[in-house]
């Protein structure tokens, strides 16, 4: 490469290991620890990518998370592909493949940079100005919006890495390796806090890491001597945990962090394979100390974006740390003394500095007379009023500001230059703080916000807290960490420190210029092409709020999330509408501070992990015998039987003729159980079912109906009188876990009195249920000595009994209509049960069936299901279910509810039957049911609840709410669909055996 | 005669971690309140019961753990023939304490299925999963905690250093079990 | 996220938790003498305060005991836990 800008050794980068990369199809080389910025810039290569909006040119602009311009895409085309990632955060490894976006055909040449000429048809608001008429246009603008939207291209292939999670509970938790963070690393362990140190980059140490200038010294060495010989004490400290590439992206209240920690993005593809690519911590920290530094902020000018511009640390890093220089004719632009610094080290490293301007009317430090002492000329009282070259700067135009720096005199001077370093203070970074809840205030000696009120145990070190000079920073650790820890003394009390002071300071937000303001592109917002000029049209059109004017110009909305241009644009609101700061405030910092990938967010709750799925003991049964499965709240539940190629509905047909005709076998495991014991049992089951308990005999069954307090069905299931004191009451699938939790609720809070436990035992027992004509024959050939007699054990009674040695309760009940029996086993032996039925019951033909025929034989028979029939809207009133609510009782859950006006009203929806007069015709579950169709809007009467066609009938039935339907029997009504309108009439909901003969034979 | 089949059934071993069903093994909920159900309970199995939150005792034959203040779950500490599920112990319980009208026993033997681990990667495996802070509790022999892993509730017993019994009910048990041992290639 | 300290269990992070909505309504001793405005005073009125509001919260996925909890809705801050019962410890 001719243009090789790497300039001397850098001991954080391994010169001995070349990598090779390529950036838009063109190979590079850079060395191991080069970030993908760094080794571009070694190349010479600014120009990385077009802006939002414009699509003008734009360069690398700093060496951080904070990056706005530089914000590329990795390994295009491939399932790894990662959109508007910052080439700044981007560790190169051998056959990383990166590619500038929002650009076509190239970067070098973009079509879309037409917009920059259009510009001036492009103001603030120009898409909610243009787009919103007509109306009926939405559509089509909408096709061409969101094709120019966007910056990178999401991935199209499922991403084949691997990801977790991690909890993590600390008592200190320490944002930020810095000098701040690392001193108060070493506070913490050594007074046995367990402590967590955070660092979003590869290395420790920040920005003093490498300082090496002689007026910034700690116990007489440089700061970066001091400070590695410190990293290299706490790295084994016994309780102190270090993670680097581990950036916080969320500061929740009662100080829960997330993190996200990067393992593999900076290894060699071949390193990555089978291995957790990003991990994201969730952490639980009983104290928080925020070291996260500040960010330079740039300086408001026109065309302060060309590539080439860059913040003054930016430049001072590529040499200092990666030993790149940027430019080989730099300039620096400065209200402050930290541009200086840059001057210096790239003075040292002999890399030219044709001058500094600087807009304060003068400054003595140190650090000034050092740059007289090189020879660097300084433009005191200056401004930047233009830059020129369009892929590349190659010079800036000055001039003298006026004495209030509202204006410009005197005459215009160029400066040549292929490098520009901006620097307009320095900005605290408070988003996590800010996300926390806490509240901040305005300091208006350095026109920063810094924190204020804090809402949990934590505490702010360091810039970002405001402590801007090194010596304010060591001492203000000093003070706050012994009253925070609640310690009597710190390690670092007694160090000496030599620091060069920025005393004279002067700020100007939006730099003044020869042309007027709308004339000029002085960006703001880099990413999305905010200009100051937007933000002042946006106040005059009468924007106030900050929020309004941030959503109006897009203004720290990309991905970038403001952090450069935030500050200024609040600065230009301020001026333009004469509000101070304070009173302005800020925008809210929401999560995450650095985007996060989706895998990092989902973790391993991926493909099987992706919901919690309950077994039951018969599932590897039903697996081998091709069941079909349906989810049943997190249940696995046979669905149906399919034999060879049947379809579903034949499946279902088949199996509900075989369970009335022959046998049938079902898989109940999954019915919630609830072990209810105490002297109160019957007492509590009378309080919360609509039905009278006390008088059920011991062995005997019965169906209960239970209500909300408003007087809606909530969940319904048979329940067994075991002895005097001991129920076992069961409820549906889906309703067990709330059922329990609803009664244990009534009984901690309301009847505290009642003597009653309740214990699940859901998952302890499998449940097989036999039904149909043979059901007592298959049962008898199981337990041969169980006295099987209708007088012995008729219809909703129990027996205890015991198969070889195992024992079980055998229960009388049936929701398909057919004698039925269940059998309750300890689960470890249900699978072997099953397996038993179906072996005595092969003779009779026993076919298992799935939950759509147990759903198509309950309603032959006219059973409800809650939560299908019924959706919380619906009383048993209005389900004819009258004959299950006690009038005797005085009180039960929702009794009082029951004849509230609106629940005694007669047009209420009501549970009938409906049949088709084609018995063919099968109707949709869901469709609506109506009276008249001539009158529009058509009035809905109500919907089907559930339908099938039933084999045993040989017609189509259905259940459905209508409107005062219950007075409506024989009525006809129509169903329209989409294509046709279906006749129908309401019936009877029972539709077999309404004198239940088959139950009882 | 019936089989036993149990949901799991296997033994997986990591570095440092060893994860396997142990079954059958007899486990009882008991509840009641007052003075008198305490000490029945205790003289009955020869053990007292914890009240201490989070916390266990054992006896010869059993532990119990506690699980809220009228709550416990008591557990045999060998396992037991799996052609009977009529166990001596439970009979005893219901004697003195269902009949007597002082509490409830409840048979939960396989209600819950339970997982032996044993190794240093325990807690960084359970980390993966649980909000729970295990910092103290590993130091703790005997404490108890109920808690979610991967929003699954399990019961957790530090039975000895680098040992936990950990219950979970039976039907969440295969996910669970599939869950562990995903994890645990990257502990 | 909250951590709540569980009068029984101790504390815990929120996910094992679930709120039941405000604390100190009793269900009527004797609902059928209620007029429809006063049943329905009880079933649906609730204060939904900003500021400091008295809860119900379960430990679902712990002990599974009901108890109060006196929360600032307006900053999440919980002030104190108390058993089922017992009085607010505030005000």
């Amino acid at each position: 490469m001719s243009d090789n800008l790497r300039t001397s050794a850098s001991k954080f980068i391994d010169q001995t290991t070349r990598v090779s990369f390529k950036f838009d199809g063109k190979t590079y080389f850079g060395f191991k620890g080069d970030t993908l910025a760094s080794a571009l810039l070694a190349n010479n290569v600014h120009l990385v990518g077009r802006s939002f909006k414009y699509h003008r040119p734009r360069g690398i602009m700093t060496s951080g998370s904070e990056e706005p311009n530089a914000i590329i895409q990795i390994n295009k085309n491939s399932s790894v592909t990662e959109p508007n990632v910052r080439a700044t955060e981007v560790e190169i490894y051998d056959g990383l493949e990166a590619s500038s976006q929002n650009c076509w055909p190239s970067v070098n040449f973009d079509i879309g940079g037409i917009n920059n000429i259009l510009s001036p048809l492009l103001p603030a608001g120009f898409y909610y100005k243009t787009f919103m008429w007509p109306a009926s246009f939405w559509e089509k603008y909408e096709y061409f919006i969101r094709k120019s939207a966007g910056l990178g291209q999401s991935p199209t292939e499922p991403d084949p890495d691997i990801y977790d999670h991690n909890y993590v509970h600390c008592d200190v938790l320490i944002i930020g390796g810095g000098i701040s963070g690392i001193m108060a690393a070493k506070i913490s362990a050594e007074n046995n806090f367990k402590t967590l140190l955070l660092e979003e980059k590869p290395n420790l140490g920040g920005t003093t890491i490498y300082q090496k200038n002689d007026y910034f010294k700690i116990n007489d060495q440089y700061s970066s001597e001091w400070l590695e010989k410190e990293i290299d004490q706490i790295k084994n400290l016994k309780n102190l945990e270090i993670k680097t590439r581990t950036s916080v992206a969320a500061y929740h209240g009662y100080n829960y962090l997330l993190a996200r920690e990067n393992l593999t993005d900076h290894l060699p593809i071949e390193k990555k394979q089978n291995t957790i690519r990003q991990r994201l911590l969730k952490i639980r920290a009983k104290k928080v100390i925020t070291a996260t530094g500040s960010i330079e902020r740039p300086l408001i000018f026109d065309n302060n974006d060309r590539p080439g511009i860059m913040l003054s640390s930016a430049i001072k890093k590529y040499a200092d740390f990666y030993g790149v220089a940027c430019g080989k004719e730099n300039v620096l632009f400065t209200n402050n003394d930290t541009a200086y610094e840059t001057a210096i080290s790239l003075n040292n490293k002999g890399v030219k500095v044709n001058a500094i301007v600087d807009i304060r009317e003068e400054n003595k430090s140190d650090l000034t007379n050092e740059i007289n002492n090189a020879g660097i000329k300084i433009y005191n009282s200056y401004t930047v009023i233009n830059t020129k070259g369009y892929k590349k700067i190659n010079k800036i135009t000055i001039m003298k500001l006026s004495k209030d720096g509202k204006t410009v005199t005197d005459s215009k001077v160029d400066i040549k230059c292929d490098c520009l370093g901006v620097s307009g203070g320095w900005t605290p970074a408070v988003h996590l703080f800010t996300q926390s809840g806490g509240k901040l205030k305005f300091d208006d000696n350095d026109n920063i916000f810094i924190p204020n009120k804090y809402p949990s145990d934590q505490l702010s070190i360091g810039s970002c807290n405001g402590n801007l000079e090194l010596e304010d920073i060591i001492s203000n650790i000093n003070v706050s960490l012994k009253n925070f820890l609640k310690i009597d003394k710190t390690n670092f009390e007694k160090l000496k420190i030599n620091s060069s002071k920025s005393i004279s300071k002067r700020n100007i937000w939006l730099l003044p210029s020869n042309k007027t303001v709308s004339k000029t592109k002085a960006f703001v917002d880099f990413q999305n092409d905010a200009t100051a000029k937007d933000i002042k049209l946006a106040l005059r059109e009468g924007f106030r709020s900050i929020e309004h004017v941030k959503r109006y110009t897009t203004t720290g909305m990309g991905t970038d999330q403001g952090k450069l241009g935030n500050m200024n644009a609040l600065g230009i609101i301020s001026d333009t509408s004469n509000v101070k700061m304070s009173d302005l405030g800020t925008t809210t910092f929401r999560p995450p501070y650095t985007p996060l990938t989706f895998g990092t967010i989902v973790g391993r709750n991926v493909g099987e992990f992706f919901d919690t799925f309950r077994k039951t003991p018969m599932h590897d049964w039903h697996v081998q015998y091709k069941a079909k499965f349906e989810n049943v709240g997190q249940w696995k539940r046979a669905w149906y039987y399919p034999k060879g190629n049947e379809s579903m509905h034949d499946a279902v047909q088949r199996e509900s003729k075989a369970a009335r005709e022959g046998a049938g076998i079902l898989d109940a495991s999954t019915l919630g159980k609830i072990d209810i014991q105490g002297s109160d049992a019957s007492e509590f089951l009378n309080r919360v079912y609509t039905n009278a308990w006390s008088k059920l005999a011991v062995g005997k069954c019965r169906y209960g109906l239970m209500l909300n307090e408003d007087g809606m069905v909530y969940d319904d299931g048979v329940t067994t009188r075991l002895s005097e004191n001991h129920y076992i009451m069961t409820t549906t699938t889906g309703g067990a876990a709330n059922v329990l939790g609803k009664l244990e609720d009534y009984l901690q809070t309301e009847w505290p009195e009642l003597d009653v436990y309740l214990t699940s035992v859901t998952d302890h027992y499998a449940t097989a249920s036999v039904c149909g004509p043979n059901s007592k024959k298959i049962i008898s050939k199981i337990i041969p000595n169980l006295d099987l007699s209708d007088e012995s054990f008729p219809h909703m009674s129990f027996k205890n009994a015991k198969i070889g040695n195992i024992k079980c309760r055998v229960m009388r009940i049936s929701f398909t209509g057919e004698q039925s029996y269940e059998i309750n086993i300890q689960a470890n032996y249900g699978k072997s049960l099953w397996e038993k039925c179906m072996e005595a019951g092969n003779e009779f033909n026993i076919t298992p069936y799935g939950t759509e025929t147990m759903h198509l034989l309950r309603a032959e028979k006219g059973f409800i299901i809650v939560g299908q029939d019924t959706d919380a809207t619906l009383t048993p009133i209005d389900l004819q279910m009258d004959w299950i609510v006690s009038k005797k009782k005085y009180d039960f859950i929702g009794k009082r509810s029951l004849y509230r006006s609106d629940t005694i009203r007669d047009d209420r929806k009501q549970l009938v039957g409906i049949l088709t007069d084609d018995p063919n015709e099968v109707l949709e579950e869901g469709a609506q049911i109506v009276a008249d169709t001539s009158k529009k809007p058509v009035e809905m009467l109500g919907h089907i609840t559930s339908s099938y066609f039933s084999p045993n009938l040989n017609k189509s039935i259905a259940l459905g709410v209508v409107k005062g339907g219950k007075n409506m029997m024989g009525q006809k009504l129509f169903v329209p669909m989409k294509d046709k309108i279906i006749n129908v009439k309401i019936a009877d909901p029972v539709f077999l055996d309404k004198e239940n003969k088959r139950l009882n034979a | 005669m019936l089989k036993y089949t149990t949901s799991i059934n296997d033994t997986k071993i990591f570095d440092n971690l060893k994860i396997f069903e142990t079954s059958p093994i007899m486990k009882l909920i008991v509840r009641g309140k007052s003075r008198e159900f305490i000490s029945s309970v205790g003289k009955s199995l020869n053990i007292l019961l914890p009240n201490e939150p989070n916390t266990s005792s054992s006896g010869a034959n059993v532990t119990a753990l506690w699980l809220s203040p009228d709550e416990w779950i008591i557990y045999a500490n060998e396992i037991n023939s799996d052609d009977s599920n009529s166990y001596i112990i439970e009979s005893e319980l219901i004697n003195k304490i269902s009949n007597t009208g002082l509490g409830a026993i409840t048979d939960v033997t396989d209600q819950f299925v339970m997982l032996n681990l044993t190794g240093e990667k325990i807690y960084d495996l359970f980390m993966k999963g649980s909000p729970f802070n295990f910092n103290e509790f590993k130091k703790k022999k005997g404490a108890v905690t109920q808690t979610i892993i991967n929003k699954i509730d399990v019961i957790i017993h530090n039975k000895n250093d680098a040992e936990v019994n950990l219950f979970v009910r039976r039907s969440f048990s295969n996910h669970l079990w599939s869950w562990l041992n995903d994890s645990a290639r990257f502990i | 996220m909250f951590i709540i300290n569980c009068p029984y269990c101790g504390e815990r992070e929120q996910s094992e938790f679930k709120a039941g909505g405000e604390a100190h309504i009793v269900r009527p001793k004797q609902p059928t003498e209620l007029s429809d405005d006063e049943w329905a005073e009880y079933l649906f009125m609730r204060k939904n305060i900003k500021g400091i509001q008295l809860e119900r919260w379960v430990h679902i996925h712990g002990c599974r005991k009901w108890f109060n909890m006196v929360r600032d809705t307006s900053n999440d801050q919980i002030h104190a836990v108390y058993k089922m019962g017992e009085k607010p410890p505030i005000k």
